[in-house]
């Protein structure tokens, strides 16, 4: 029976999205593409001339991904700054060390999952974004969360990470945070 | 050659951080601007300095809810109460149930409480179709704006609301229920580069009849001999109604309108005789309010100015046939026709300077003048019990004709950032009126944010409320008379809040607050003068949990628990009255798919204790259970939801003054309602 009720947990979890905030996706759409410009190294990150800004999500979350791919298209409309960009729809299940990325922008999954996507990330030395605050534990590098004002979490792992390497002028706006205050 | 190759890495390093700074400066904008967006729209609400809860329009509509009194019950600590007009009241964490003026309902801005009653019961019928989001602030809360609320305001936001990139969809809604409900209403939005204008329009209109009774003439009211012409029956509670309202904004000016023509059965009777089905009353609404904001330098500016019209205007059989009253016997009954047309004016000003680092100081007044404007009164013949009416106006007047009170309140508030995790807002409000002062009311507040998942509020505020045109101006009346020499009612909290954030949208909230209440104005069937008759201390404790259980979920549950003492002008102390001293109330939300979704609402009202020397038993308490299946069409943009109400059929009573409707007032049962929206 517990089976049955834990297979049921999972199946849902499988069959139907995340939960996600329209005023949170919608300022993270907004910033997280600034930010990676804020990069010293975005010019090694081009692929083709190009910023590729990779959306990973859950199967469930498709739509959700869509939507972000929408909200940065009507906000940037194809450059980020002086760079074209293409967004890449990645399922987390087609999400490898192959995939084209400049950025990794990660919706909620599980926790392998999201694992997974920092692992990636911080192998091909590119700047990874997460929705969720709780996952920069697991990894990832950033993330922003509306309290009483948009707060910007960064984290503190990343801060003499070779291969990312933001300019100073980024520090001041954000918080710096460990896993173990997550 | 070589001279332009170095002028390019020159400029090349000269642009490089150039550029890094304007994105710098783009992202601060940015944030700056959902900052300004999530403060408005109340999504950093636990970062608020007062304890508020948020309905969002989202998911009222997936559990069905249908009106603005269906979703306020939701809300923790809110009890909901009637008299005998059918006067519906939310009774915010046990405060005076007869007291209507104890909340402030705000729409967009603007406060709209009748200044009959003080109440806005005309307005708890709004479909939650014209709403967007519902603010609820318990406790004093909020006094900006020169308004008091004394234990709670409900800010309604309308779709009038429009971000950037954040358009709301015009709207097209019909809905049909139980008690031949029907409605239908639009919301529209115009939008150039420099003009908004937006236009909400419902009509809605039902046949409901409620069994009731024995009414008040059982309890001896009208003396031992006309006991026996109490009556049970249906009491009338039908409703007919529309509403047009308006918002235009242009640069830095604003115009707000809503003509709300309110008119429903007689409910109970205005002598606590059942009324005939057609006997009714009227209680129209309409306000305009012209607004300028502008910000200059460090300075931003707010002038507002509005003018409301309300009216009670009444038309009914008073009391039976039959009706012997010594020196004359009414053989045909007695009728009466009682209008009296109320006028609200208002200016205020108000500037906030954000010059001193980390200090928002705003300073500023609002002057009301409050006037009837008419009044008439007729009734049935009084010296020879002929049924044909007799205009009473200038003889017997229900109301005094030239009521008039002028209020003005000056307000001067700091909101203090003090670091990064604490913040202070103090301030104090001073108020002087043509009849009692409420004087100074201080205010402080802190918020602790120990990390993003640990928040701490600590609150101490005082409020007031002024007495209400009904128990100042009334007179000539067998239910209540009223008296200017009233003190306005008055508060003292203290709150204190702990909030748990589990992620972006799962939290814990926890609230103890303490209420002094002083100067509470009662009066009774059988001393219908109004006094500052009673004292009470409230205490108590609200849980709020909002979250999943799976991840295609919505979970939303509150318990309230509230108890404290009710003294009367002897000194002795009682059980407070009328008020449940356990709620609980919570949704969930399971959503199949991105188009079918089911929902239930769940409300347990404990039982409530009796006023002193009501010899009746406990208010019975009560469980109901909503609803409600939606289907959302996302190709066609419509929406079908069908939801029932009480599944259970559960007997809901509201609690009914001693002598008066001895079984209480009885509220709807099981009922159903279908509804087709479709967006553009």
């Amino acid at each position: 029976m517990l089976r049955v009720f834990l297979f049921s947990i999972l199946f849902i979890q499988l069959l139907f999205g995340y939960n996600y905030d329209n005023l949170v996706l919608k300022a993270q759409s907004s910033i997280f593409p600034k930010i990676m410009l804020l990069d010293k190294k975005v010019q090694n990150k081009l692929i083709d001339n190009k910023i590729i800004y990779t959306i990973a999500y859950d199967t469930s979350d498709y739509q959700t991904a869509l939507h972000v791919e929408e909200y940065i298209n009507s906000i940037f409309k194809g450059h980020f700054d002086r760079y074209p960009y293409k967004i890449n729809l990645v399922d987390f299940s087609h999400l490898s060390p192959n995939t084209e990325a400049s950025a990794l922008y990660v919706l909620q999954s599980s926790t392998d999952n999201i694992k997974k996507a920092a692992d990636i990330a911080f192998q091909k030395g590119i700047v990874s974004f997460s929705y969720d605050v709780n996952n920069l534990k697991d990894g990832l590098v950033l993330s922003l969360i509306i309290e009483k004002s948009t707060i910007l979490y960064f984290n503190i792992k990343y801060l003499h990470v070779k291969n990312i390497d933001f300019i100073d002028s980024l520090f001041p706006m954000v918080k710096f945070i460990d896993k173990n205050s997550l | 050659m070589k001279y332009s190759s170095k002028l390019f890495l020159f400029l090349c390093f000269i642009s490089l951080p150039l550029k890094a700074e304007d994105l710098v400066s783009s992202i601060f904008t940015d944030m700056k601007q959902f900052d300004k967006i999530a403060t408005q729209i109340k999504q950093n609400e636990h970062y608020q300095p007062y304890i508020i809860s948020v309905l969002h329009n989202k998911e009222l509509e997936k559990l069905g809810v249908s009106n603005l009194k269906e979703a306020l019950t939701l809300v923790p600590g809110v009890d909901m109460a009637t008299d005998n007009f059918n006067n519906q009241t939310p009774i915010f964490r046990g405060s005076n149930s007869f007291a209507y003026g104890q909340s402030k309902l705000l729409i967009d801005g603007v406060v709209v409480n009748n200044l009959f009653f003080d109440a806005y019961s005309e307005y708890l019928s709004m479909p939650i179709e014209m709403i967007k989001r519902i603010e609820i602030i318990r406790g004093p809360g909020s006094k900006v704006d020169g308004i008091n609320a004394y234990a709670g305001s409900i800010n309604v936001i309308t779709y009038a609301e429009d971000f950037k990139g954040f358009e709301s969809n015009d709207k097209l809604v019909f809905k049909y229920g139980s008690y031949d409900y029907r409605m239908g209403g639009f919301v529209k939005n115009f939008r150039t580069k420099e003009f908004t204008t937006y236009i909400d329009f419902y009509y809605q209109k039902d046949n409901k009849k409620i069994s009731s009774g024995p009414d008040g003439l059982s309890q001896g009211l009208l003396g031992a001999g006309n006991v026996g012409l109490s009556q049970s029956g249906k009491a009338p509670l039908w409703l007919d109604e529309y509403s047009l309202g308006l918002n235009v904004k242009y640069k830095d000016l604003s115009f707000k309108a809503r003509i709300l023509k309110h008119k429903q059965g007689s409910a109970y009777g205005i002598n606590l005789a059942l009324p005939q089905d057609s006997d009714r009353l009227k209680l129209p609404s309409y306000y305009t309010e012209l607004g300028y904001a502008k910000k200059i330098n460090n300075f931003n500016v707010e002038i507002k100015a509005g003018l409301q019209y309300g009216a009670f205007d009444s038309k009914s059989k008073l009391l039976p046939d039959g009706l012997d009253m010594g020196s004359v016997v009414f053989l045909d009954g007695v009728y009466g026709e009682h209008y009296a047309k109320q006028r609200v004016l208002y200016q205020s000003s108000y500037v906030n300077y954000s010059g001193i680092e980390n200090h928002q100081i705003t300073l500023g007044y609002r002057a009301t003048q409050e006037k009837t404007v008419a009044m008439t009164s007729k009734l049935s013949n009084r010296v020879t019990g002929d049924a044909t009416l007799v205009d009473y106006t200038d003889t017997l007047p229900f109301f005094d004709k030239d009521a008039h009170r002028n209020v003005v309140a000056f307000s001067l508030q700091d909101a203090y950032d003090v670091n990064d995790k604490l913040s202070l807002l103090y301030g104090v409000n001073y108020e002087r009126t043509s009849y009692k002062d409420a004087g100074f009311e201080p205010r402080i507040s802190f918020v602790y944010r120990k990390d993003f998942k640990n928040i701490f509020k600590v609150i101490y505020s005082c409020s007031h409320r002024n007495p209400s045109w009904q128990e100042m101006f009334t007179k000539n009346n067998r239910a209540r008379v009223g008296s200017t020499n009233l003190e306005p009612e008055k508060v003292t909290s203290y709150e204190f809040a702990y909030i748990r954030n589990f992620t972006n949208d799962s939290y814990l909230q926890s609230n103890i607050f303490y209420l002094v209440n002083k100067n509470q104005i009662y009066n009774s069937a059988t001393d219908p003068i109004y006094r500052n008759s009673a004292k009470t201390d409230i205490y108590g404790v609200e849980l709020e949990y909002k979250g999943h259980i799976f991840a295609n979920d919505q979970v939303y549950a509150n318990y309230t628990y509230l108890d404290g003492r009710h003294s009367e002008d002897e000194g002795k102390k009682y059980n407070l009255p009328n008020v449940s001293h356990h709620l609980a109330k919570g949704y969930y939300i399971y959503n199949f798919s991105g188009t079918l979704s089911l929902g239930s609402t769940l409300k347990y009202v404990s039982s409530k204790d009796r006023a002193k020397g009501d010899t009746r038993s406990k208010v019975k308490t009560y469980t109901t259970v909503d609803t409600s299946f939606n289907y959302k069409n996302r190709h066609y943009n419509y929406t079908l939801n069908a939801s029932l109400k009480n599944i259970f059929d559960t007997d809901v009573r509201y609690p009914s003054p001693q002598n008066t409707y001895v079984d209480d007032y009885a509220q709807a049962r099981r009922t159903f309602l279908l509804t087709l929206r479709k967006s553009f």
